[in-house]
């Protein structure tokens, strides 16, 4: 008489982790370690050995989720592993529109034209931003860039648009990854202390290619600081967002005028290369009032294919930043790098002022660019060739203009209000240009102060040093 | 960590108890009116009635109006990050058992973006003070949306009113696991110093909620409270334990669903202490127990050897 057969296990490479916890609970050394890397999981599975084996069961009690191990025979009632359903069987289909495959081109509609406005920096890029058709905004109140946020809930209800104040800045940038991944526009102002809280969505949404244009209205620090303009965050946006390999455009505008310009260019370039855009402005800029003309145009933005809408046309879509094996994440870098490189070649933006004699070149973006200006001025009126060299992108760094410039040049005075961050930028992308440059001096201001004219003229004026 | 490892104490000279002008430090710099005045005066009363060791106290606040509180109490203290001033405020409680912690802010600081720690820090119920001035606006960035900003109330980011459900702080703090949980209004000096008094004798996590009026952007939002101004303050009876009939209908502040459905009556609510679990234990309690249980099984062996055995397994 022989002794019921019961079931015995089998393995599911594809499910098992390696994990070993079955060969510690099996009673008859029937499995062993696995010693083949399985290609499609990169993990190593366990290896069954059934000749002993008497269907005891204790390893696939012990194998955890996703159960590499199975009976040879389910149980009844078993149906097998769940198959996802088209929800369009399902549910019948969904009451949307259908967009066709592709792009749907944006829409320019002309502006009629009006007088000049007088108005807030912070004023002015929402506006821009509202030119560009972003109509959702997600944010948190911080000093001080509210008022931009305050303009957005006003303003957005009309024209049906989605404001919300959210928890916190980690919420907004989610909320921002959100709608940029339904291949919206979108944005939020925030200063410096909630742009360190946002860096981990900004580097998921690097990763996933999603746009979303960010003005950091930056104020001084480090911690807690305080509420005072200064360009603190040059390093973080150019060289620290988030982890990993990231990148984003940096737009430094120096007046209300450019405020509204660049966020409205912001857009046009966060959905080119689909990847966010940051806007550093200082807290003088943001508070500043100035005088601000409107575009010829507005924009009702399209709808891009890759997004995920949520209809038949763009259901295969998908946005992630997830690639567990290690070729796809190292092909995505490679990608991205691609972009960066992309960007790189076409998107440097400089502002050259009386640079073409220049003997020495200023240095200068944001506000302070503004008080250098008047000081070149007044070094040109004793008779020193000063110029003003402005970068309006800080990342990439407009390193193919200065490269023509600098030949003529002596002495380069860097002007920031902070402590070299827009100096180590200059010397990053002059190295990575293999371009020795002439002495690099500064002019620094930080905690809050902007360098005042007389000081940057004084360091226009400084005598060449001379190594002893 | 054993508070007795880090710093023995010297057997303290007799000192002369806490006063008023001790414990002042710099001047307030809140708007003339605001309902924080009052708290800081009754928390010097407390002070004064508890008569710690000043070196002993420890304030922590995040970012707000109200989290400028350190700065004004004569003890140490801590200015941190927007919503973090729990995490700050338990770790100090927990490798400094001996002190008493104290943290400050508003309802913008503990719950919007410091939510999530406030529930989690009761949860645990780490041994501290928390005491949460409301005044249902942000004020520090001049009038945005709270937390606790009723429907319909009018500020920058809801230029159309408040449409967002507020939330309920008691009903969320007791569901949280706070074990003490109570709450009291500016105006009302005797019943804040008295709360905030239980508070601070409560071995655990306490909360006290203090209404606290903001006269520059929600003027009068607390007015269906204040007497003065037509309203009236319904303090919390609570249960006496005599038997009397009248007793049965006062409210048992040990009964956590009792406290929770009290938390629902309608605005302005009951003030006083929804709830109070002196059963449960502190995490700090917890932890020293574990660390007693597990250190009892290496026989007094030193940290050198312990860790030597545990590398060698590791070979």
């Amino acid at each position: 008489m022989s002794a019921p057969v019961r079931p015995k296990p089998f393995l599911e490479p594809m499910y098992c982790k390696g994990c070993l916890r079955c060969i510690d609970a099996c009673p008859r050394d029937c499995i062993t370690p696995g010693t083949e890397i399985n290609p499609a999981t990169g993990l190593v599975p366990v290896r069954l050995h059934l000749e002993n084996c008497n269907g005891c069961t204790l390893c696939i009690q012990a194998c955890p989720e996703p159960y590499g191990l199975r009976l040879e025979t389910e149980p009844p009632g078993f149906e097998g592993d769940f198959v996802l359903e088209d929800p369009a069987k399902l549910f019948g289909e969904k009451c949307v529109p259908i967009h066709s495959e592709g792009d749907l081109p944006d829409n320019h509609i002309a502006l009629p034209a009006c007088e000049a406005m007088v108005l807030k920096g912070n004023y002015a890029a929402a506006i821009g931003a509202l030119l560009a058709g972003c109509r959702h905004f997600f944010g948190y109140p911080i000093t001080p860039s509210t008022e931009g946020a305050e303009l957005m809930a006003k303003i957005l209800p009309r024209l049906n648009g989605s404001f919300v104040q959210a928890v916190s800045e980690v919420a907004a940038v989610n909320m921002m990854y959100g709608t940029g991944g339904a291949g919206l526009p979108c944005m939020t102002f925030t200063s410096s202390p909630g742009f360190s809280l946002m860096l981990e969505g900004i580097s998921y949404m690097i990763g996933a290619e999603v746009p979303g244009v960010f003005v950091n209205i930056m104020r001084a620090g480090p911690g807690l600081g305080n509420i005072a303009p200064e360009q603190s965050d040059i390093k973080l946006a150019c060289r620290g967002l988030g982890h990993g390999n990231t990148r984003a455009i940096v737009l430094a505008p120096s007046t209300p005028q450019e405020m509204l310009d660049l966020t409205r260019e912001a857009f046009a370039l966060a959905f080119r290369y689909r990847n966010p855009v940051v806007i550093l402005g200082d807290g003088f800029l943001g508070q500043m009032t100035g005088k601000v003309r409107l575009p010829a145009t507005m924009i009702r933005p399209g709808l891009p294919a890759w997004a995920v809408w949520g209809d038949r046309a763009h259901r295969h879509n998908l946005i992630n930043s997830i690639a567990l094996a290690e070729t796809d994440l190292e092909a995505h870098n490679h990608h991205l790098n691609r972009k960066y490189a992309a960007i790189s070649a076409c998107e440097q933006r400089v502002d050259c002022y009386r640079c073409a004699d220049a003997e020495v070149l200023v240095i200068a973006c944001n506000t302070p660019a503004r008080m250098a200006k008047g000081a070149v001025e007044a070094a040109r009126a004793q008779g020193v060739k000063a110029g003003l060299f402005r970068p309006i992108t800080l990342w990439p760094f407009p390193i193919d203009t200065l490269a023509e410039i600098l030949p003529g040049v002596h002495r380069i005075v860097v002007v920031e209000a902070g402590p070299g961050q827009l100096e180590d930028e200059l010397r990053l992308a002059l190295s990575h240009a293999g371009i020795a440059p002439p002495p690099i001096d500064y002019v620094r201001r930080c905690g809050g102060f902007l360098p005042p004219q007389a000081e940057i003229l004084a360091g226009i004026l400084a005598p060449e040093e001379v190594p002893a | 960590m054993s508070a007795s490892v880090l710093s023995a104490p010297p057997a303290d000279a007799p000192r002369a108890p806490l006063t008023r002008k001790l414990l002042t430090a710099d001047h307030p710099t809140w708007c003339p009116g605001c309902g924080d005045f009052a708290v800081l005066a009754s928390f010097y009363r407390v002070l004064e009635k508890l008569n710690y060791p000043q070196e002993n106290i420890v304030i922590f606040a995040g970012i707000g109006c109200s989290s400028r509180f350190p700065y004004f109490v004569n003890a140490h203290g801590g200015h941190f990050i927007h919503g973090r001033s729990l995490p700050l405020a338990a770790g100090v409680s927990l490798s400094r058992d001996d002190l008493h912690v104290f943290a400050f802010g508003g309802d913008g600081d503990g719950y919007s973006i410091g939510g999530n720690h406030l529930v989690h820090t009761a949860r645990k119920n780490v041994r501290m003070t928390y005491i949460i001035m409301d005044n249902s606006v942000y004020g520090l960035t001049k009038k945005q949306t709270s937390p606790t900003s009723p429907l319909g109330f009018k500020t920058k980011t809801d230029p159309w009113g408040v449409y967002d459900h507020p939330i309920n702080p008691m009903r969320t703090l007791i569901n949280s696991g706070a074990t003490f949980v109570a709450r009291t209004h500016a105006t009302q000096v005797n019943h804040m110093v008295e709360m905030m008094l239980r508070a601070s004798q409560h071995d655990g996590f306490s909360v006290v909620e203090i209404l606290s009026e903001c006269v520059e952007f929600f003027e009068g939002a607390y007015n269906a409270s204040v007497p003065r101004k037509g309203g009236s303050f319904q303090a919390i009876e609570e249960k006496k334990h005599d038997g009397t009939p009248e007793d049965a209908a006062r409210h048992d502040p040990t009964d956590e669903g009792a406290a929770a459905h009290l938390a629902l009556e309608p605005w302005p609510g009951r003030f006083g202490v929804y709830y109070e679990n002196k059963t449960r234990a502190t995490k700090n309690a917890l932890e020293q127990d574990l660390i007693a249980r597990t250190r009892e099984k290496t026989k007094g062996a030193s940290d050198l050897e312990l860790l030597q055995k545990t590398f060698a397994r590791m070979r």
